[in-house]
């Protein structure tokens, strides 16, 4: 396994622990206003810190190992990543365009006009694991697909 | 329109090397060794620069190593 692969399983780990954290704050809250409930407005917030600071320590990390170690990394790697970074960027944006539009919709039917300001924090954090999921699962999927070319 | 394929002899020609490890070949062309694994197994198709040189590294040219089938 490359530095890479094991760079986007870990990712995968952090991510997807992130997404379960969600689900058993939310269940045991039983609300998706999360902020409505100071304790666990900032538990959701200490998750999603928490993840955001261990993918920076582990880039950091893979790229210290990728520059000290030879040849650990190279053109396939590098044409996965591009590729999986590609997907990961499309699905991102549609995700946020879609909760936008949903957001908007919304309140507009409701008859308000304000949108309470922690909805586009939360967006753009939903856009933050979308693109670091999506990334982490398409590197893999290239990873094990039967015929990956350096040039397409 | 069906997607050419190219094949190619990288696990004869380390073999007929002195039986060359993959480890070997990869250094010598700087890349890792799961590439190597993958480029044996089909599952990955190289760059030019890539294929170059592991054509060097074998000392042939580069139809000995890769054969393109349409």
């Amino acid at each position: 396994m490359t530095i890479s692969q094991k760079t986007a399983w870990a990712q995968l780990g952090i991510f997807g622990a992130l997404v379960i954290s969600w689900v058993v704050l939310f269940s045991i809250k039983g609300t998706v206003f999360y902020w409505q409930d100071d304790a666990m407005k900032m538990t959701f917030y200490w998750f999603c810190a928490a993840a955001f600071a261990a993918l920076v320590v582990m880039n950091v990390v893979a790229t210290i190992l990728k520059s000290r170690l030879n040849a650990v990394t190279d053109e396939r790697d590098r044409s996965i990543f591009r590729k999986a970074s590609l997907w990961a960027t499309g699905t991102s944006y549609t995700v946020v365009v879609a909760l936008l539009l949903v957001l908007a919709i919304t309140y507009m039917d409701s008859g308000s006009e304000t949108i309470p300001v922690y909805f586009p924090l939360f967006i753009v954090i939903v856009g933050g694991v979308t693109l670091t999921l999506t990334q982490a699962i398409t590197a893999l999927l290239l990873y094990g697909r039967k015929v990956n070319h350096a040039e397409s | 329109m069906p997607r050419a394929r190219i094949n190619n002899s990288i696990r004869r020609l380390r073999f007929d090397h002195n039986e060359m490890t993959q480890e070997e070949l990869a250094s010598r062309v700087g890349c890792t060794r799961q590439t190597i694994i993958a480029l044996e197994q089909g599952k990955y198709v190289p760059s030019i620069e890539l294929a170059f040189k592991i054509a060097r590294a074998f000392g042939v040219t580069l139809e000995e190593v890769f054969q393109y089938e349409e």
